[in-house]
């Protein structure tokens, strides 16, 4: 890999219970500009504490986590990151339940620069991406799951990410729904130049990205 | 979708919860907006009382708790050049009926403040004989008219009079001769007061000069005794003060109950969003937006409450401004400062309330507040 990794992650290891748990025992890994990673391997394996490390929403015990470079540990603003460079897709989807599907979207937003009208308009432009135009008024109680995922999907794009972290995004979802949200992310992904990585234990997603490493007891194996 | 949006639409989703904190707001800014109201209605009326009588000084003892003066020191109040009048006053509140009592003032008849009254039936009280006149608001409430009678501690008068004075602590009184009304009170020469009006300030002197100098000249004058401009008398005699500190006292209780209750909704409100707040926090939300967002909701509650409570606290107060028993002391007006006041303590009673519910979801890391169920 000549180019700059977008994300590395460097001997990473993570502990908890005292040392008494090892969520991750040494993670050494690069992740391209662009790329569409994908981590699979067993429940307890590691690969969404991995990802969290990853996405700057927790910190390692030891190593560290390298965005263009520079090290997330130290001064690095971490919610800026997560606002700025990064995009959340979650299993639970996590939408604000008393919240409207246009609002939702707009929730990242509020940390941006944008006034109200703009943060409307780039709210329903970025449904129109994912295809849920219709359905802007509604609550997320009131949307299928697979119409969940795709407000979540469109909320992880709010503020322009370089890099889309999904843990287990196609988890709740039937075969039919998982194969659609996949599609839209290889669209999304091609269509944006993302960099994507995604937590997944199901092996056909798996193969869906460019490149797939699975992980086994805290390590990559693989 | 602004933040005050956001809160709102929070503040909305546990409706009886909220109702209940915002009644309990509300409660607190009610006993407030009643109490400091009554009590400043009251201060008021004692400055209307001076102002309506023309008096400029009030000659008072220097102590707080031994509140009469010799009589005889009123000859040389009036000798000072500055004085144009000196008129003893005997100030007291007592039981008419067992629901109806009222201040009584003991005057001579001759005394300047008499002048001022508008009789509107009858006469005014002669001499040091055994007979009242009655304000027109405490006259209604007895059913009383003139030439009727009526007992005051045991004592019989004649109803000689109604009167419309300048206060309303004048309208639900009764005056009587001062001689009397210092039988009734067991104060044989004494009095609780000299109320002074003053010449008019020499030309090329400044008001302000001129009645620091005629105080000066009268405490010279009288040793031990204080002379007190009106309006501070107003602000500072006893019935007031004591009115002030029980309605300060007992709004402070309410309104501290009022505050536990926000800050027990904001706690379990911070508890039962704590997934919510992780997702705020994963979606880059600062620590501060998140403080800024649980304070917003705080401080709505406390402004809901706080208008609940303005409106609840004017209904309070015109029910008292009704009532007989306290028809005489104040008015049911609600100041537009009283009401900033009142609306400002909710709010900032919200803001204190939110302060540590929102510091302490500020701190959740976003990881466990997502794995929080």
């Amino acid at each position: 890999m000549t180019e700059e990794p977008m994300l590395a992650a460097r001997a990473l290891m993570k502990e908890y219970d005292e040392g008494r748990i090892q969520a991750l025992r040494g993670v050494d890994l690069q992740i391209a500009p662009g790329e569409f990673l994908t981590i699979s391997g067993p429940s307890g394996s590691g690969k969404s504490t991995l990802l969290q490390l990853l996405g700057g929403l927790d910190e390692p015990s030891s190593g560290e986590v390298l965005y263009r470079g520079a090290s997330l540990a130290g001064r690095f603003d971490l919610d800026a990151y997560r606002s700025r460079r990064v995009g959340f897709v979650f299993q639970a989807f996590h939408l604000l339940p008393a919240l409207r599907v246009l609002d939702n979207v707009q929730i990242p937003m509020l940390e941006g620069r944008l006034n109200a009208q703009e943060r409307r308009t780039k709210a329903a432009a970025l449904l129109e991406e994912v295809g849920m135009t219709h359905r802007t008024r509604q609550y997320p109680n009131q949307l299928s799951a697979g119409e969940r995922q795709r407000v979540a999907i469109a909320r992880s794009l709010a503020n322009d990410p370089e890099i889309l972290l999904g843990d287990e995004p196609t988890g709740n979802l039937d075969s039919e729904n998982s194969a659609k949200i996949m599609a839209l992310l290889s669209g999304i992904q091609a269509q944006r130049s993302l960099t994507i990585v995604l937590v997944t234990h199901e092996a056909e997603v798996a193969r869906m990205g460019h490149r797939n490493v699975h992980m086994k007891d805290g390590r990559v194996v693989a | 979708m602004a933040l005050v949006r956001i809160a709102l639409i929070n503040i909305t989703r546990r409706r009886l919860r909220t109702g209940l904190t915002v009644c309990g707001i509300a409660v607190g800014i009610a006993a407030f907006v009643t109490l400091v109201g009554f009590s400043k209605s009251f201060e008021r009326e004692w400055l209307n009382l001076y102002r309506s009588e023309g008096t400029d000084l009030a000659v008072v003892q220097k102590t707080f708790l031994n509140t009469t003066v010799d009589e005889r020191v009123g000859g040389r109040i009036r000798a000072l050049p500055a004085v144009a009048e000196a008129s003893p006053i005997v100030i007291n509140l007592m039981d008419l009926t067992p629901e109806v009592n009222a201040l009584v003032y003991g005057l001579p008849e001759s005394s300047y403040e008499m002048a001022p009254l508008q009789v509107l039936e009858g006469r005014k009280f002669r001499g040091e004989e055994a007979e009242v006149m009655l304000g027109e608001v405490l006259a209604g409430n007895l059913g009383k008219k003139a030439g009727g009678s009526m007992e005051i501690q045991g004592a019989s008068f004649r109803v000689v009079g109604v009167f419309r004075g300048g206060s309303a602590l004048e309208t639900g009184a009764v005056m009587m001769p001062i001689g009397q009304l210092q039988n009734l009170a067991d104060l044989h020469g004494k009095v609780t007061a000299f109320h002074v009006r003053l010449r008019p300030a020499p030309a090329g002197l400044a008001e302000e000069e001129y009645l620091r100098q005629a105080r000066a000249a009268i405490e010279a004058a009288v040793p031990g005794l204080k002379a007190v401009p009106a309006g501070e008398r107003a602000h500072n005699n006893q019935f007031v003060s004591f009115a002030r500190s029980i309605a300060w006292g007992t709004s402070l209780i309410a309104l501290l109950a009022g505050a536990l209750g926000i800050a027990n909704t904001m706690a379990m409100a911070v508890f039962e969003r704590t997934r919510e707040i992780g997702i705020l926090r994963a979606l880059g939300w600062r620590r501060w937006r998140v403080i800024l967002l649980i304070l917003l909701e705080a401080a709505a509650l406390g402004t809901i409450g706080g208008m609940v409570g303005l409106v609840a606290g004017w209904g309070a107060l015109r029910g008292l401004a009704s009532l007989p028993m306290t028809a005489n002391i104040g008015n049911a007006s609600i100041s537009w400062p009283h009401a900033g006041q009142a609306l400002a303590i909710a709010v900032t009673i919200g803001l204190a309330a939110g302060a540590l519910p929102a510091w302490r979801a500020a701190r959740l890391s976003p990881v466990e507040a997502l794995r929080h169920d």
